[in-house]
């Protein structure tokens, strides 16, 4: 069954991709549970949706805005509103706050993938006043929360494992799963990320590759993205 | 390979400034902008604008484009990501021109 109710025509590949990426949101991760994530996801939505904060501002200093009982630390919450709402002005030093704080540096990076993907989504859902995507039930299994020896702090502020590619790419490896995810979206969405540099004159669906480039460089600049 | 066409930057700098060679090149930026500052009468104004001129197939192709890049630009700002190498000297003069240099991961991330 289709994600999207809609009379646009929404390629069956693309529907396709947001129903796996919410299934993927619920499976349990290799740092946080499948309940953790959908949290994550959740939190995702509070953050667009609710109170407007300055980017010096975290929902843990704001009376009313964190429930007693949530499921994530406010270490955690705390960064999902920074990154998804002000991501311009985030700095190795925010980063090693939020460390600081008791986030393990790998679950760090799973949370990343899981804010930006829920990003995406939503966005996508919200410019075409769509319903966003339903939330499944998550997986009740625990994460092992392994350490993975292999990776290590060399390119970014995060632990990155040695793969070749862009460094962007390179930036979720420390959570492979993440980066299967940041691929099955961006092939739906963008391009088969294999193919960045590889070609860059044949069309993606109905646009020509350089209204995709204009777009992605436009929604990049939006963003303050220097990368 | 014959890439018979001239392009700039100005759709990239805003939908204001023109089409930049690129086929609705200025539409095309509104409706990020749209999609940025997320206004319903803005969305909604544009949307009908890219059906009306485009399709409904590009627009639902070009707002799934935009929307990737809510994931990439969070992935390489909250992670520290640094500019590949190879393309810190090449990207100088582009960087200059679309005016990215002074954005706060521009400071932040290595190399």
């Amino acid at each position: 069954m289709a994600v999207y109710a809609t009379e646009l025509p929404i390629r069956p590949d693309l529907d396709a991709s947001h129903s796996e990426i919410a299934s993927r949101w619920a499976t349990t991760g290799s740092w946080w549970s499948g309940a953790e994530r959908i949290a994550i996801v959740g939190e995702v939505r509070q953050a667009r949706d609710g109170d407007d904060l300055a980017p010096w501002e975290s929902p843990s200093q704001v009376d009313g805005l964190i429930t007693d009982n949530h499921l994530l630390p406010t270490a955690a919450i705390d960064a999902i509103w920074r990154i998804t709402n002000h991501p311009g002005t985030l700095t190795a030093d925010w980063h090693a706050s939020i460390i600081s704080r008791g986030i393990n540096p790998e679950a760090y990076v799973e949370l990343v993938g899981v804010v930006a993907q829920a990003n995406a989504v939503d966005r996508f859902a919200d410019a075409l006043n769509l319903a966003r995507v339903d939330l499944p039930e998550p997986s009740s299994a625990e994460p092992q929360r392994l350490a993975d020896k292999s990776v290590a702090v060399s390119s970014h502020w995060v632990p990155t494992a040695q793969v070749k590619g862009p460094n962007v790419i390179k930036a979720l490896s420390a959570v492979p799963f993440e980066v299967d995810s940041m691929s099955l979206l961006s092939s739906a969405q963008y391009l088969q990320l294999g193919d960045l540099l590889a070609d860059l004159v044949s069309d993606q669906n109905s646009l020509t590759r350089m209204q995709v480039e204009v777009i992605a460089a436009r929604t990049s600049k939006l963003n303050e993205c220097f990368y | 390979m014959n890439q018979d066409f001239q392009i700039s930057f100005e759709a990239i700098d805003g939908s204001h400034v023109g089409d930049g060679g690129i086929e609705h090149g200025a539409l095309l930026s509104r409706l990020c902008e749209a999609m940025f500052y997320e206004d319903p009468d803005q969305l909604a104004s544009v949307r009908d604008d890219v059906i009306e001129v485009a399709g409904a197939e590009v627009l639902v192709d070009a707002v799934a484009v935009s929307a990737n890049f809510y994931m990439m630009t969070r992935i390489a700002d909250a992670t520290g990501t640094p500019l590949d190498a190879g393309t810190v000297e090449p990207s100088v003069e582009i960087r200059e021109l679309v005016g990215v240099n002074n954005f706060t991961s521009r400071r932040e991330a290595q190399a």
